[in-house]
């Protein structure tokens, strides 16, 4: 049966991506190591604090088999600085800086809610991931509804940014907008590229009359091509 | 720097197969919901990643009804990983199931777009497009004019056959710095994107850089 969904990650969506981000757990019980379809997991031998991906924290979180070691930008101090930092620039503040790697990686598969992740930047998943946690794992939060607190006084921040950044949207151009969230993606995604899509559309009558123009320039000078273009519009 | 980073520079990332394998497929995943038109089949991909799947269901079934609670709880992750899995790869089928169904015709008269499917995606495209044409002939196409039965006439500059929109906006986010200039056709713009670099663009633009892999749409 096919997908009816529009084009995009949908909510739910994102935060089953973000389940794959790895988080520290301090196991509480042995497990041994597991043959996953992801890859084999560490064993768990309590107290050695274990990368583990976010869902199987959660699962072993939830049956009390462990605790969460919440990333470090999840403290009011952090959250504090970067939250003066998105307050004071009109740009979305910085994302933690990329590990050196050959292969590719990009979010959810980058370290950037384990305990040894920057303090100072929130990850592309931070929306979700602070909300997961704080749900399922508050009692090893340090000042929970401090941190809770400072997550909506960003989430308002960065959500009017995301608004005022409309105004600088034009017709056919691109817009840049590093150090979105993936929650931001998926909520803005309609309205930004509807507008993007509605400017370049209001655009297409320039736009086509500088591809002939160019065209004829071009047959111009090399002869014949371009002619055979114009042939083919009309 | 200590013997493991020097050791995950010489190999990659350092990372496992499967777990390399999960990142291409979520990464898949997440580009063709996003993309307007079909993308490859990664067939490679998706026959490790079956197999995998089809093993560990077969670990599954040996092992339940072993009442040890240690291998009880074993279990249980194992089945709930295998559950995100299968839901991964149906959501990833559904997705390009739904684009087919759209644009079944530019797809099978498109020999470029009729390579992008699996051998059970063309069969499927082409039985979904045989039982459609019999059923609008029987219910109502034969009684109409001879000169108005086609469903793929592009007579009058209109095409009765529907394809993605080349131009739709989408997010992209670079996985390599790209040397060369993003160039956007029909305007005079050009801009540079280094890794990490997210950006709003139409699809035109930067399709060939997401099908060599050097950008993923989000």
């Amino acid at each position: 049966m096919a997908l009816t969904l529009p084009p995009g990650l949908t909510p739910p969506e994102v935060a089953f991506l973000c389940e794959m981000e790895l988080v520290t757990v301090i196991p509480r019980q042995r497990l041994e190591g597991l043959q996953l379809l992801g890859g084999p997991t560490v064993p768990l031998i309590p107290p050695h604090r274990t990368p583990l991906p976010l869902w199987l924290a959660l699962l072993l979180k939830r049956q009390n088999r462990a605790n969460i070691f919440p990333p470090p930008w999840l403290s009011p101090s952090s959250l504090d600085a970067i939250l003066q930092l998105e307050t004071s620039s009109p740009e979305f503040s910085d994302t933690p800086p990329l590990p050196r790697s050959t292969t590719p990686v990009s979010p959810p598969f980058l370290p950037s809610a384990t305990a040894d992740a920057p303090p100072d930047a929130l990850p592309y998943h931070w929306l979700e991931l602070s909300t997961l946690l704080l749900e399922a794992a508050s009692d090893d939060i340090p000042s929970a509804d401090h941190v809770r607190r400072l997550l909506r006084d960003l989430r308002e921040v960065r959500m009017a940014k995301l608004r005022a950044g409309v105004e600088v949207l034009e017709g056919g151009r691109e817009v840049k907008m590093n150090g979105v969230g993936a929650m931001e993606v998926s909520e803005g995604r309609a309205f930004i590229g509807g507008v993007v899509d509605g400017l370049r559309k209001l655009g297409a009558g320039r736009e086509i009359s500088r591809r002939e123009r160019e065209g004829e320039e071009g047959g111009l000078g090399t002869g014949g091509e371009g002619d055979n273009e114009d042939d083919m519009e009309y | 720097m200590d013997i493991d980073d020097i050791l995950a520079e010489v190999s990659g990332d350092g990372s496992p197969p499967e777990t390399r394998d999960l990142q291409e497929l979520t990464r898949a995943w997440v580009t063709e919901r996003s993309a307007p038109e079909l993308l490859p089949w990664p067939s490679d991909l998706m026959d490790r990643v079956l197999g995998r799947i089809h093993q560990q269901i077969e670990v599954v079934e040996e092992q339940v009804g072993n009442v040890d609670p240690k291998t009880n709880f074993r279990l249980i992750i194992i089945q709930t990983e295998l559950e995100r899995f299968k839901y991964l790869v149906r959501s990833f089928l559904r997705t390009r199931m739904a684009k087919i169904d759209q644009y079944t015709l530019y797809m099978l008269s498109n020999p470029t777009q009729t390579a992008r499917l699996s051998a059970c995606e063309l069969q499927y495209a082409n039985s979904h497009q045989t039982l459609l044409e019999a059923h609008y002939r029987s219910s109502f196409l034969s009684q109409f004019p001879t000169s108005l039965q086609r469903l793929d006439d592009t007579a009058g500059g209109i095409s009765m056959i529907e394809q993605p929109d080349p131009d739709a906006a989408v997010f992209v986010r670079a996985l390599r710095n790209i040397e060369e200039p993003v160039v956007i056709e029909g305007t005079d713009t050009d801009f540079q994107m280094r890794r990490g670099d997210v950006y709003v663009v139409r699809w035109s633009a930067v399709q060939e850089h997401v099908l060599s892999g050097d950008a993923e749409l989000i």
